[in-house]
């Protein structure tokens, strides 16, 4: 049985075979575009980007966001260009996985140059780290010894060499690098910091709480490190604060690491004294009872690991087993007080 | 159609149809199983259109493989260097077009230490021409904006001064190359253009600390010929090192150890990140040069793998002291 007219079914037959067709022609020229698809051909622009529609940067004028962050006396020497983890790498090369491994969204980074003399520029870079933990930890892990701390910020995460200044302003790590080390640029850079802090608006400045753990008495100040992970190698002691005492004329590294509740802390601390052992430590007498087998001499150095409360903590590498039980038994107690001042709430 | 044509749609016809779509439907899932490429896509380069370096290396004399200078100047520090190696007229011959690469990866101030030195480029140039040259290219292609990294660091203006042609990257002057005996270099653009015409190659840099490969020297400086997204190397930094050793075969290497930068690396950005070393080495060996160069970063041969990759690809000696440097300090 065929009720469909000739002429109607040798239109739709027809209409067919054309569709069919171009469909075909689609099907050959993606395969044949695919075949020549060659993904190193395709390398992200290096230049710059548009910035978001939504500026990162609240400031008084609107302006491109970076520009009016420029110091008085300082024209644009470049745009502002935006960097994705994707293409962080075509502005720092080999750094970007320590940014990208510790939380990195984008950076925001201009030149400015001074107005008076072409010799005198500076480039900003605005990293945003998505928290303000995370930009402290790419703050503290790059920061110079011997800077100077700058005490115009608060919380005084901040210093300076020669010639740069670094700061952490909320979730915001922040360098402004110069040129030279000229006094001029040195106050430009300065005003420039001091700008940021007040035009770049973030959600709040919220203080790092681990950072208060560490006791006060002989803390080298600006000293405290944070590693996100894989601290001292050890893949267990993750969200790791140090800090560096100085004790007796030496030098000590302390750490510590808030564990979810008092059972993993003691596991962790347990794991970490295992993988010191498997990494040639040999286990020693301390000369104060409570910190015996939690003792370890490391190829000539004393490493110390214990925990209190929800805290994983130690001596890391001292040379003076003495002054490194000192420091040991100072952090100790402030952790007991804090587990006690806690429990009792 | 009209609504009684519609009716007179009747079961067997919609049976032969539905059939019909259903082998259609099926064929389509059967070509497509056996078009699936589980593996992806692959570069469409032909073998006939890869491209490979030329060897721009010099014969070897024994004992005059490696020196290694003492002073602040680079200028006189390198003319040292090369003039204890046989002086230049080892290397460049009259009427040689020479291709000078040094590292220019960064927008960044000469002063911080990340580029290759303008003082020491300008100084390479002037003596290429001393040995005859008639023409001197000096080229990088960078991490950064290239016009930005050759003007900000200095190395532009310091290159034109002394008489160079400055070669910036473009699309046309990248060839696919594929290195034998290669695993990550294969059918990869590099940057040839410069160096397609050149009778002799030479790499300069600065010592460097680098946060993924442990130090970046003369044999990390050939990155910059890589095109493409040669960021996905970093995964395998100690072989693609290694590999460029294999593939780039210079004239001779210029290592900038006079401030070396110790941490920060490889782009530092304060000057408290570099340290006065006052040492600058040239060898025609990069594997060797950059064993030396390790120590004055404090670190180990054994600290950088790619060193050994490199030596048991036969692309150099780790064991620079086999070499009989020639030590020498100017004032």
């Amino acid at each position: 049985m065929d009720s469909v007219p000739g002429r109607a079914r040798h239109l739709e037959y027809a209409v067919s075979i054309c569709l069919l067709a171009v469909i075909f022609l689609i099907g050959i020229g993606v395969f044949i575009k695919q075949s020549d698809y060659d993904m190193s051909r395709f390398g992200i622009s290096a230049t710059p980007i548009e910035l978001p529609s939504q500026p990162l940067v609240l400031t008084r004028e609107k302006k491109p966001v970076l520009v009016s962050l420029k110091p008085r006396g300082f024209d644009s020497l470049s745009e502002t260009e935006v960097y994705e983890s994707e293409n962080l790498y075509e502005k720092i090369n080999g750094k970007a996985p320590l940014y990208i491994d510790s939380g990195f969204v984008k950076l925001f980074t201009q030149r400015f140059i001074s107005e008076s003399d072409e010799d005198l520029w500076m480039e900003l870079l605005v990293y945003d780290m998505a928290t303000t933990k995370n930009a402290f930890s790419v703050y503290s892990v790059q920061r110079r010894a011997d800077a100077d701390i700058l005490s115009l910020f608060h919380p005084s995460n901040a210093y300076r060499t020669s010639n740069a200044l670094y700061f952490i302003h909320g979730k915001y790590y922040i360098e402004l690098i110069g040129s030279s080390e000229s006094g001029e640029l040195s106050k430009a850079i300065i005003a420039a910091a001091q700008n940021i802090q007040a035009s770049l608006v973030v959600d709040k400045i919220v203080a790092i709480p681990e950072l208060s753990l560490f006791p006060q008495e002989n803390l080298v100040p600006g000293s405290a490190k944070l590693y996100l992970a894989n601290a001292f190698g050890f893949e267990g002691l993750f969200d790791t604060f140090t800090a560096q005492y100085k004790i007796d004329g030496e030098t000590i590294m302390a750490f510590l690491s808030k564990r979810a509740g008092i059972t993993e802390a003691k596991t962790i601390a347990g794991d970490y004294r295992k993988f010191l052992i498997e990494n040639g430590a040999i286990p020693k007498k301390a000369i104060d009872q409570s910190l015996e087998g939690k003792t370890f001499d490391f190829y000539g150095t004393t490493e110390i690991v214990f925990s209190v409360g929800p805290f994983v903590a130690g001596i890391h590498e001292a040379e003076n087993q003495q002054t490194a039980e000192k420091a040991a038994r100072l952090l100790a107690n402030k952790f007991r007080m804090f587990t006690e001042a806690v429990s009792d709430e | 159609m009209s609504d009684k044509e519609y009716s007179n749609f009747g079961r067997r016809q919609f049976l032969a149809r539905a059939g019909k779509a259903g082998i259609a439907i099926a064929g389509c899932g059967i070509a497509s199983y056996l078009l699936y490429d589980p593996t992806g896509p692959r570069p469409g380069v032909k073998v006939e259109d890869l491209v490979t370096l030329a060897d721009f290396s010099v014969p070897h004399k024994t004992g005059q493989t490696m020196s290694i200078v003492q002073g602040s100047d680079r200028a006189k520090t390198v003319d040292k260097a090369i003039e204890s190696l046989g002086g230049i007229e080892r290397f460049v011959k009259p009427g040689d077009t020479v291709a000078i690469k040094p590292n220019v990866a960064f927008a960044t101030p000469a002063m911080l230490g990340a580029t290759a030195h303008p003082q020491l480029v300008a100084e390479m140039v002037r003596l290429c021409y001393k040995g005859g040259a008639t023409k001197v290219i000096v080229t990088d292609n960078p991490i950064n904006d290239p016009t930005s990294c050759f003007t900000l660091s200095g190395v532009g203006k310091a290159a034109s001064q002394a008489g160079a042609e400055v070669v910036l990257p473009k699309t046309h002057l990248f060839k696919y190359t594929t290195l034998t005996d290669g695993r990550l270099i294969r059918n990869w653009p590099i940057f040839y253009g410069p160096f397609y015409k050149a009778d002799k190659l030479i790499g300069i840099s600065p010592i460097k600390h680098h946060h993924r490969a442990g130090a970046s020297m003369s044999m990390k400086n050939w990155y910059g010929l890589l095109g493409g997204r040669r960021n996905v190397f970093h995964q395998d930094i100690n072989t693609i090192i290694a590999e460029l050793a294999m593939m780039v075969k210079p004239t001779l290497v210029i290592l900038d150890g006079t401030e070396v930068m110790m941490t920060n690396g490889p782009t530092g950005g304060s000057v408290s990140d570099l340290k006065r070393a006052n040492t600058l080495i040239a060898s025609t060996d990069c594997v060797a040069a950059d064993s030396y160069g390790c120590g004055l970063l404090n670190l180990n041969i054994s600290d950088l793998p790619y060193l050994a990759k490199a030596e048991k690809a036969k692309a150099g000696t780790n064991n620079y002291k086999s070499l009989n440097p020639i030590f020498a300090t100017v004032s």
